[in-house]
């Protein structure tokens, strides 16, 4: 054996592998999937953001103006119309985030951890929640509250509850609605990989079950956060309850100001861009309050020695008390704006003079018959495979690099172009990529995509990475990097690693998550609107197009069909995992 | 090199390593030498560079400049890195790093993945591994269905089942109880040794180091601050940082009043010790003392002792460990095969080779003129 004995060898190796400049430059400027990554970050994100709201600043950049640069853009912004909905927009904001997120919290914790017994309903019909779009669930309420709606026509008067929904409280309730499925999802799949050992340590020295409690929800403080700021940001950029209960109810909210702007004559790009820089602006601020809250604090749980949660045992009143909770969370998040959507569409003669009303399955059957009502179904559902895909592929390398333990250049730049798209209400982001890709400069490039599905894909993708990538943060940042490590050392690459370590440890929030993007894009109205190619409208199109020609029976029906078709996708996915994947992918986040 | 080495064990350089983050240089200009086939142990306190160390030798970790080779095998140099899977490792993570979807049979298999062997072989090895950690019949658990020195067993499977060329051990025992840590301390050693490859171990704890060690290096601060077998580390540390950190039962200041060769002979108050010194010290210079906890015993016939008081006494099994109070400081492990009751009056033999002087910065102010110094008994 050969010491040192003291002294340090200072010759050097004679070093015969040391790779040439040239291979160094190879390897400097690979593709890798990091470079895969940036790439489409940089086209399907940044620069139609940047392009768009740089008219804000210099419209004439743009050719929307004379000049150069001017803040002159803000003025209306904050004052008269715009100032009081963005006003109204942010209280909305607020009040949707922490209500959703409260709600989400005890609904995660009684479905997680208890045996309460109708918890199996809660989790067979959280989907439906993310299914239905904000104006879905607007249109649900609205077709039973509405003047000659449903329930007068059965003999009801609900004016006083109609006054209600057209207002702030309708709106507030509905955005609260749509945000507790995200925050439910984020709280929720934290809330699996936290084992019980945090718990019983509470416990064993002295803390009472609400006291594990706490310590539980500050463990489970990124999600909380994460919830929050999603639901925030969706609140306040959100179209669907505009475009219906805000309109119908003059009670203005940003969104509905940006799309006043957008079909005045001529359009005023430069407000509406300065209306989405400060919607941006109000979200950030949101990340920011949460960054701080989280700073320098870890809460890295999940690892090879997690042990999963044991069920609370509820007593006979804990059960009848917490089964009433989640059933009438389901009558007034679910139950309502569906039974408002199938009564409307089995109900011939809504939205005529007529005075003599049917209730059968004739809607259904037209759009069953027809190819003009059934072909955006069809299309939705190619362009949602396609876009979920690609989406959850682009949100978990995000995800890892938000969750990066370095506070690195590239971990900050996805920070904030994530946000500041989730920011960014739909139409808006529809109107930057119509802005971007009719650019001179784009087309001189040979990059002609406009009005094609290409771009449909590329926009519903950008306008998903945002809220997909948040999602799966949380679970994310609970896995110990030295599993990550383990693997490479051990002979894989970074790759398959990858796949071998990291996709089953988040198999099931990545799964959720494609479930989410697919059903989501499936019924996405803004982009699909401003984007959809020629003679291939997707289902919100056609869904809107019914409404608008007073057709309400096949416009509900056309719904009704896309809301149960996302769910049979939902049902065949969970067959196709509880069924196929390895007993390890299942068992994590599963109940011993 | 070592008998028993496999041709392939990795002789490892590390030459002007260095790494920053932020402001904080974890490795400045690191340098070392790891012989083929043997066991190096890296010993540290916490931030003293040994984890971003290990890293980077496994390849976790880029280095800002320096370069690291395997043999003639360069993996990393001057903006050359080498991706972990190349390297031909195997590492035992502090926090086992089991995947938690596998199982044990599958955690240990996944590491034999690059070797590319069939089925069969690729099954045996992992019965074998498992069975040399003493879990053949585990293979079929998950982590979360194993104890923490089973999960940490697993663990050690992994790295051995592909007899890899370098074995890197991440504080591998720092969660394990002190039973436990024992005997997996002599499991690593044996099983190691085995194989044949060269193993690096970093760790904070000193009795491990000197139990698992071919060499130890000292690290503080990013730097090395010896490297040498444990006998000599122990006998002639290169300073005081390395000696306080490789165990001592108490330290004392005083004054040196004589110097002969490597002995020295310091003033402490009123009384004077002898003691060896690996530093050039002259008379009149203030030095700390520091006394190996294998350098006193409780005594009534020898010179070079102190009086003192015992304050506890604690049973060790092959005898009693004492903790005394002199008129200078505090002495622990004081070690005798007798008991002492707490409060009896005790004279303290301090062996001078186990007691240490180095140069202190604190000036300690003694009269070597006055009669009153006490000489040596």
């Amino acid at each position: 054996m050969a010491l040192d004995g003291g002294l340090l060898v200072r010759h050097r190796v004679p070093f015969s592998q040391e790779p040439s400049g040239l291979k160094r430059l190879v390897n400097r400027f690979r593709i890798t999937p990091m470079a895969v990554f940036w790439t489409l970050i940089t086209f399907i994100l940044v620069i139609p953001i940047l392009l768009f709201l740089s008219v804000a600043f210099s419209p004439r950049l743009m050719s929307q103006g004379h000049q150069w640069f001017t803040l002159s853009s803000f003025k209306p912004v904050f004052s008269g119309a715009y100032g009081i909905a963005l006003l109204h927009s942010l209280i909305i904001g607020v009040v949707a985030a922490v209500g959703a997120m409260i709600i989400a919290l005890s609904m995660a914790w009684l479905v997680i951890r208890t045996n309460t017994p109708a918890r199996v309903l809660w989790n067979t019909t959280i989907f439906a929640l993310f299914l239905a779009p904000s104006y879905l669930i607007a249109l649900g309420w609205q077709r039973l509250f509405e003047q000659r709606g449903v329930l007068e026509i059965m003999g009801f008067s609900v004016a006083p509850i109609r006054n209600l929904l057209y207002g702030p409280v309708g709106i507030c309730m509905v955005l609260m609605v749509k945000g507790i499925p995200f925050a439910y999802l984020v709280i929720a799949n934290a809330m699996r990989g936290l084992g019980e050992e945090f718990e019983q340590a509470v416990r064993v020295h002295g803390g009472s079950r609400f006291e594990a409690f706490k310590v539980m929800a500050s463990l489970l403080m990124p999600s909380l956060f994460s919830a929050m700021a999603i639901v925030f940001a969706e609140a306040i950029s959100d179209f669907g309850v505009a475009s219906t209960l805000s309109s119908v109810g003059h009670f203005s909210v940003a969104t509905y100001q940006l799309y006043q702007g957008i079909n005045s004559i001529p359009v005023n790009f430069p407000v509406s861009a300065a209306t989405s820089i400060t919607l941006l602006a109000l979200v950030i601020l949101a990340i920011l309050a949460q960054n701080k809250a989280l700073r320098g604090r870890s809460f890295r749980t999940l690892s090879g020695r997690t042990r999963p949660a044991t069920l609370t045992k509820l007593s006979f009143f804990g059960k009848i008390s917490t089964s009433g909770y989640i059933v009438v969370l389901l009558i007034v998040t679910l139950g309502i704006p569906v039974f408002g959507a199938i009564s409307a569409s089995m109900l011939q003669g809504l939205g005529s003079l007529l005075s003599h009303y049917s209730i059968n399955f004739d809607n259904y059957s037209r759009v069953l018959h027809s190819r003009f009502l059934r072909n955006p179904l069809i299309y939705s559902t190619e362009m949602s495979l396609i876009t979920a895909t690609l989406a959850v592929g682009l949100a978990a390398i995000a995800s890892k690099v938000l969750t990066s333990a370095r506070n690195s250049r590239s971990k900050r730049f996805v920070d904030f172009f994530l946000l500041a798209a989730v920011a960014l209400p739909g139409i808006v982001f529809a109107i930057g990529y119509i802005f971007t890709y009719n650019l001179k400069f784009i087309n001189d490039l040979g990059l002609h995509i406009y009005g094609t599905s290409f771009l449909l894909a590329l926009a519903y993708t950008a306008n998903a990475l945002p809220s997909t990538s948040r999602s799966l943060v949380g679970n994310m940042g609970q896995i110990q990097e030295s599993m990550m490590d383990a693997a490479r050392v051990h002979g894989s690459g970074a790759a398959k690693a990858w796949v071998d370590v990291t996709m089953p440890l988040i198999a099931r929030p990545l799964l959720i998550a494609w479930l989410l993007t697919f059903s989501g894009t499936l019924l996405e109205l803004p982009v699909s609107e401003l984007l959809y190619p020629p003679g291939s409208p997707p289902v919100a199109v056609g869904i809107e197009l019914s409404l608008a020609g007073f057709d309400y029976g096949g416009g509900t029906a056309i719904e009704v069909l896309s809301i149960l078709w996302a769910l049979v996708v939902v049902g065949i996915a969970f067959f196709l995992f509880n069924r196929f994947a390895p007993p390890g992918w299942k068992r994590l986040g599963n109940l011993r | 090199m070592s008998e028993n080495a496999p041709v392939n064990a990795y002789r490892v350089e590390i030459r002007g390593a260095s790494k920053h983050y932020g402001a904080l240089k974890a490795l400045n200009q690191f340098d070392l030498t790891i012989e083929p086939g043997t066991f190096t142990v890296l010993l540290g306190p916490s931030g003293s560079g040994k984890s971003t160390l290990i890293r980077s030798i496994a390849g976790i970790e880029r280095l800002d400049s320096g370069s690291i080779a395997f043999g003639e095998r360069v993996v990393a140099d001057n903006g050359f890195h080498m991706a972990p899977e190349k390297r031909d490792l195997a590492m035992v993570f502090q926090d086992y790093a089991l995947w938690p979807h596998m199982t044990a049979f599958e955690n240990v298999a996944y590491a034999l993945k690059r070797r590319n062997l069939d089925a069969s072989e690729s099954t045996r090895r992992v019965n074998e591994a498992l069975e040399r950690v003493g879990l053949s019949s585990k293979g079929p658990n998950y982590p979360f269905q194993l104890s923490g020195g089973e999960q940490q067993r697993v663990a050690l499977a992994r790295a051995i089942v592909g007899r890899p060329s370098l074995l890197l051990f991440d504080e591998p025992l720092s969660n394990l109880d002190a039973d436990l840590r024992e005997r997996l301390r002599v499991e690593i050693a044996t099983l190691t040794r085995e194989i044949g490859a060269t193993a690096c171990y970093i760790t904070h704890d000193q009795s491990e180091a000197f139990a698992l060690a071919d060499q130890i290096g000292v690290l503080r601060a990013g730097e090395l601050q010896q490297i040498a077998a444990p006998e000599e580390i122990y006998r002639s540390p290169a300073n005081r940082f390395v000696a306080a950190f490789t165990g001592t039962s108490g330290s004392f200041l005083g004054v040196v009043t004589e110097v002969r060769g490597h002995h020295v002979q310091v003033a402490l108050g009123k009384r004077r010790i002898e003691c060896r010194t690996s530093t050039s010290l002259k008379v009149g210079d203030s030095v700390e003392v520091l006394i190996r906890p294998s350098a006193t015993s409780l005594s009534h016939h020898h010179s070079n002792s102190l009086p003192a008081i015992v304050l506890d006494v604690a049973y060790r099994g092959r005898g009693y460990e004492h903790v005394v109070e002199c008129e200078f400081g505090v002495i622990s492990s004081v070690f005798a095969t007798e008991s002492t009751a707490r409060g009896s009056r005790v004279e303290i033999y301090i062996d001078p080779h186990n007691c240490l002087a180095f140069p202190s910065e604190k000036r300690v102010e003694v009269d070597l003129s006055s009669s009153e110094l006490t000489p040596i008994k």
